[in-house]
C-alpha cells in the first residue's frame, strides 16, 4: 500500500518537473522525488536488512540534504530563476512526458518480471522517471536544469535497482550514490566556470568548443 | 626456475629504469645502470639456457585461470638480440639524444625505450594468450611513442599514426587467432596441442598468424608503415625497432607454429614464396632511396623476407617430416635473426652518427665522410659487407644455411617454391650488394656534395663503443659460427616439440663445413692483411692530396660526381616505386632542362593512400551528427534507447 503511494507520488512529481519553469521549484521537486525514493526500501518492509537501512539513510542524506545544499550554492552563484526558452516548450514537454509514461506502462507490461514480485508499478515508474530525466536533459538549455535532469535520471535508475535490492551487493548501490554526488559536485563547479567563461549558463555556447 | 626468475628480474630492472627516467631531473646514471643490469641478467639467463640449462617456467593465475611464463630455447634465442641491442642502445642514446634536449623529449624517449624493452622481454616469456596480447600491445604503444619522439614535425606525426593504425589492425587479427587457439585447446594457456584435427584448422591459425604478425614483420603488402616509421624515429630507436621489434613477428609465427601438432603441407611453400617476394621488393626499393635511413628500413624489409623464407622452409620440413630441411630452415631463420640484429643495429647507429654530425638524411647532400669521420667509417664498413652477405661476415653464413636448405629441398621434390627461393635469394644478395655499395660509396667516399659535411666529426666514445662492439660481433660470429651450432640445435628442438627428431642435427651436419669455411676465411683475411701491410710499406712517403683524374674536364666540381641515384639508375627496372621525369632534348642547341626523380612506395603511397583519403572524405558526411550540443548527443542516446525498447516490444509480434 505504502510503496504504491510513494510510486504514484514519484510519477506525479515527474509531471511537475517537466511543467515548471522555475529552477528553484524544479530542484525542490527533484529533491522531493529523491527523498521519496530513499524511503522506498523502508516502505517495502525491508527494514530487517541492516545494509539496506544504511543505504536508505545514506540516500536520504545525500539526496535530501547534500545535493540541495550544492544546488543552493550553485543557484546563489549563477543567479538565475527561470528557464526562459527551453528547446521544447512546457506544454509539449508535458505531453511528451505523458507519452513516455504511457509507453513505459506498455513496455513494462511486456517485460517478463521475476515471479512473485509484488510491486508491478515499480518498473513502469522507473522507466517513466528515466524518460523524464532524459527529456529534461535534452530539452532544457540552462546548465542547472540539465543537472536536475541528471538527478531525475539517476532517481529512475535507483528505482529500478530497488527491484533487485535484496540480491544486489550494497557496493553497487553505494557506488551509484557516490557517482551521483560526485557528478553533481563537479557539475556545480563546471556551471560556475561556464558562467565565467561565457557570461551565461546557456549550454548552447558550449558548441563553440567543438573542434 | 632460476633462469625465468632472472629474466623477470631483468624486466623489473628495465621497468624501474624507465620509471626513474620519467621523473624530472632524473638520475640518469641510475636509470642507465638499471637497464644495463637488466640486460646482463637476461643475457646471462638466455645464454645459460641455450648452453644446456633446463627449460624453466613460472605458473600463476590470471583471474582464477592458470597462466604461465616460461623460458625455453626459442624465447632465449630472441632475448639475446633484444638485450644486446637494448643495452647498447641505452649507452648510445645517452649522447645521441641528451636528456636536456628540447622540452622533455629526452625523458619520454628514455621512459618508452625502457618500457619497450621490458614489454618485449615479457612478450618472449608469455605462454598465455591474454598475457601475450597485453605485452604485445604494450610494446606496440611504446613503439608508437618512440616513433613520435619528434612529434613537432608533421611527417613524424604522420608516420607514427600510420604505424599505430597498422599495428592495431595486426592486433585485431592476433586476437582472432588467440580466440581460435583457445577454442581449440580449451583455455588461453599456450601448451602444445595434442593431436591434429583438420588441416583447415591449423591452416586457419597459421594464416591468421602470418597476417597478424605480418604487420610487424613487414611482409609484402603489409610493410608500408615501416620505412617512414624507421626514418622518423631517433636512430637508436630505429635500431631496436628493426633489430628486435620486427622480429617479434617472426617469434610469433614460430611460437604459434611450435604449438601446433602438425603443419599443413602447402603453408610452408607459400610463406617461402611470400618471403622471397618481400625480400626482392625490399631490396629493389632500397636501391631507390635517397634518404639513408629509409634505405636501411627497406633493407630491413628485405632481411625479414629472407628470415620468412627460412621459416617457410622449416615448415615445409616439418610438414614432410624431413628433419634436415627443418633444421636448415629454422636454423637459418634464427641465425639470420641474430645476424640481422647485429649488423642492422650497427648500420642504424652509424646512420645516427651521420645524422648527428651533419643534420641531414639526404645521401646526395653528403659525401667524403670517410676523411672526416674515419672511426665511424671503419666501424660501419663490416656491417656494409655483412648486409651484402659477403664472407667472412656473419650474414653470409645464415644465407648459406638457407642456400643449403633450398638446394636440399630442390633435391627432394618441392621444386616450385624452392626454385623461386633460390633465384630470389641470389638476386637479393646481388642487389643488396649494389644498394650498400651505393650507401657506403655515396656517404663515405668521393668529395663532399654540400657544406653540411664541413663540420662533421666522429661522435663521442659512448656512441662509438656500441658500434665497435657490434662490428666486432659481425666478424666474430662470421668466423666462429661453428661454436653456435649447438645453440641453434637447441632452438630448433624447441620449435618442433613432441616429435622424435634426432638431436644435434646442425652440429653433426655442418660442423666440418663451417670449420673448413672459417679456416679458408681466416687464411684469406691473413692474406689481405699481409697484402695491406705490404702496400703500406711501399707507400711510405705521404700521399699528396690530389683530385682524381677528371677525364680532361677543365672545371670539375663536387656536384658533377656520380650521385647515389645515378649509381643505382641502371637498376631502375627493379625499383617499382621510382618515378623519373626526364627532359627531352630537341635541336642542336637545346635550352635549359631539368630532371626530376621521386620515390613513392607502390603499396602504401601509390595504392593505399588515395583510397584511404577517399574513404575519409566520404566519412566526413557523418560530421554533421557532431553538433557540439550536449542535449543533441543525449537525444541520440534517448532515441537509441527508445528504439531498442520498441524493438524488444515488437520483436515478438513481428517475428512471431
Amino acid at each position: 500500500m505504502l510503496p504504491d503511494l510513494l510510486i504514484a507520488l514519484t510519477m506525479l512529481s515527474n509531471f511537475s518537473l517537466v511543467a515548471t519553469s522555475r529552477v528553484a521549484k524544479a530542484i525542490q521537486f527533484a529533491v522531493l522525488q529523491g527523498v521519496l525514493l530513499g524511503l522506498m526500501p523502508l516502505a517495502m518492509g525491508l527494514g530487517r536488512h541492516f545494509h539496506i537501512v544504511l543505504l536508505a539513510v545514506a540516500a536520504v542524506t545525500v539526496k535530501g540534504w547534500l545535493i540541495p545544499f550544492l544546488f543552493r550554492r550553485a543557484l546563489k552563484q549563477v543567479q538565475i530563476k527561470r528557464e526562459v526558452d527551453p528547446t521544447v516548450g512546457y506544454t509539449v514537454s508535458l505531453m511528451l512526458c505523458a507519452l513516455g509514461t504511457g509507453l513505459s506502462l506498455l513496455l513494462a507490461h511486456n517485460l517478463p518480471l521475476k515471479p512473485g514480485t509484488e510491486y508491478v508499478l515499480m518498473v513502469p515508474a522507473s522507466l517513466a522517471t528515466l524518460f523524464t530525466g532524459f527529456l529534461l536533459l535534452v530539452s532544457r538549455r540552462k546548465a542547472l536544469m540539465q543537472v536536475v535532469g541528471y538527478l531525475v535520471l539517476e532517481n529512475g535508475i535507483y528505482l529500478f535497482g530497488l527491484l533487485l535490492v535484496e540480491d544486489m551487493p550494497a557496493l553497487v548501490e553505494a557506488g551509484i550514490l557516490l557517482d551521483l554526488f560526485v557528478g553533481i559536485f563537479v557539475m556545480g563547479i563546471v556551471i560556475n566556470h561556464i558562467r565565467v567563461a561565457f557570461d551565461s549558463t546557456d549550454t548552447r555556447h558550449l558548441a563553440e568548443l567543438k573542434d | 626456475m632460476l633462469d625465468v626468475a632472472l629474466v623477470l628480474a631483468s624486466t623489473g630492472c628495465w621497468f624501474a629504469g624507465a620509471l626513474i627516467s620519467a621523473v624530472p631531473r632524473a638520475p640518469e646514471r641510475l636509470a642507465t645502470g638499471l637497464g644495463l643490469l637488466g640486460s646482463l641478467l637476461a643475457l646471462g639467463a638466455a645464454l645459460h639456457l641455450l648452453l644446456g640449462g633446463a627449460v624453466s617456467g613460472l605458473d600463476f593465475r590470471v583471474w582464477g585461470f592458470p597462466a604461465r611464463l616460461e623460458l625455453d630455447a626459442l624465447s632465449a634465442a630472441f632475448l639475446l638480440p633484444l638485450h644486446l641491442v637494448g643495452g647498447l642502445g641505452l649507452i648510445y642514446g645517452q649522447r645521441y639524444w641528451p636528456l636536456q634536449l628540447a622540452w622533455g623529449s629526452g625523458r619520454s624517449l628514455r621512459f618508452f625505450y625502457g618500457l619497450l624493452v621490458a614489454a618485449m622481454t615479457l612478450l618472449f616469456l608469455a605462454r598465455h594468450g591474454l598475457v601475450f596480447l597485453v605485452a604485445w600491445e604494450l610494446m606496440a604503444v611504446s613503439a608508437f611513442f618512440l616513433v613520435g619522439t619528434e612529434h613537432e614535425k608533421p611527417e613524424v606525426r604522420r608516420a607514427s599514426w600510420v604505424y599505430l593504425a597498422c599495428t592495431h589492425t595486426g592486433t585485431l587479427l592476433l586476437t582472432a587467432m588467440v580466440i581460435l587457439m583457445a577454442q581449440r585447446s580449451g583455455g588461453l594457456l599456450w601448451t602444445v596441442l595434442p593431436t591434429a584435427t583438420s588441416p583447415w584448422f591449423e591452416g586457419g591459425i597459421l594464416l591468421l598468424a602470418v597476417a597478424g604478425f605480418g604487420f610487424k614483420m613487414g611482409v609484402l603488402p603489409l610493410h608500408f608503415w615501416l620505412p617512414s616509421a624507421h626514418a622518423s624515429a631517433p636512430s637508436h630507436v630505429s635500431a631496436i625497432l628493426s633489430a628486435v621489434m620486427l622480429k617479434t613477428g617472426i617469434y610469433g609465427i614460430l611460437r604459434v607454429s611450435s604449438l601446433l601438432p602438425d603443419i599443413p603441407r602447402g603453408v610452408g611453400g607459400m610463406l617461402l614464396a611470400l618471403g622471397a617476394l618481400t625480400a626482392l621488393y625490399g631490396v629493389g626499393n632500397a636501391l631507390a632511396q635517397r634518404d639513408y635511413k629509409r634505405l636501411l628500413a627497406y633493407s630491413s624489409i628485405e632481411n625479414l623476407g629472407i628470415i620468412a623464407m627460412g621459416v617457410g622452409l622449416g615448415w615445409t620440413g616439418r610438414a614432410t617430416h624431413d628433419p634436415w630441411l627443418m633444421a636448415l630452415g629454422f636454423g637459418g631463420a634464427v641465425f639470420h635473426v641474430w645476424n640481422h640484429a647485429v649488423f642492422k643495429s650497427l648500420l642504424f647507429y652509424g646512420a645516427g652518427a651521420l645524422l648527428h654530425a651533419t643534420g641531414t638524411r639526404d645521401m646526395e647532400a653528403l659525401g667524403g665522410l670517410a676523411r672526416r669521420m674515419p672511426r665511424t667509417a671503419l666501424t660501419v664498413f663490416p656491417a656494409v659487407l655483412a648486409v651484402a652477405a659477403l664472407p667472412p661476415f656473419n650474414a653470409f653464413l645464415s644465407e648459406w644455411f638457407l642456400y643449403r636448405g633450398l638446394f636440399a629441398s630442390l633435391g627432394r621434390g618441392y621444386p616450385w617454391s624452392s626454385a623461386l627461393g633460390l633465384v630470389a635469394l641470389a638476386l637479393v644478395g646481388g642487389m643488396a650488394a649494389v644498394a650498400f655499395a651505393r650507401f657506403f660509396g655515396t656517404l663515405f667516399l668521393g668529395s663532399p656534395r654540400s657544406g653540411l659535411v664541413d663540420h662533421a666529426h666522429d661522435p663521442a666514445a659512448s656512441m662509438l663503443l656500441p658500434m665497435a662492439v657490434l662490428a666486432g660481433l659481425c666478424l666474430a660470429v662470421g668466423l666462429g659460427a661453428f661454436l653456435l651450432l649447438p645453440l641453434l640445435d637447441r632452438v630448433i628442438a624447441a620449435m618442433a616439440p613432441g616429435t622424435p627428431w634426432p638431436p644435434a642435427l646442425l652440429a653433426v651436419g655442418l660442423r666440418v663445413d663451417l670449420r673448413l669455411l672459417a679456416g679458408v676465411e681466416l687464411g684469406l683475411l691473413a692474406l689481405v692483411g699481409v697484402g695491406l701491410a705490404w702496400l703500406h710499406r711501399q707507400a711510405d712517403a705521404p700521399e699528396a692530396d690530389l683530385p682524381t683524374w677528371d677525364c680532361g674536364y677543365a672545371a670539375p666540381v663536387a656536384r658533377a660526381q656520380y650521385t647515389g641515384s645515378s649509381f643505382a639508375d641502371a637498376w631502375a627496372p627493379v625499383q617499382p616505386g621510382l618515378r623519373a621525369r626526364r627532359p627531352r632534348f630537341r635541336g642542336l642547341f637545346p635550352g635549359g632542362a631539368s630532371f626530376r626523380q621521386a620515390f613513392r612506395d607502390p603499396v602504401g603511397e601509390v595504392f593505399l593512400e588515395p583510397r584511404v583519403v577517399r574513404v575519409a572524405e566520404r566519412l566526413l558526411r557523418f560530421r554533421r551528427f557532431q553538433q557540439g550540443h550536449l542535449p543533441v548527443y543525449l537525444l541520440y542516446v534517448l532515441l537509441t534507447l527508445l528504439g531498442t525498447f520498441l524493438w524488444m516490444l515488437l520483436r515478438g509480434r513481428l517475428l512471431g
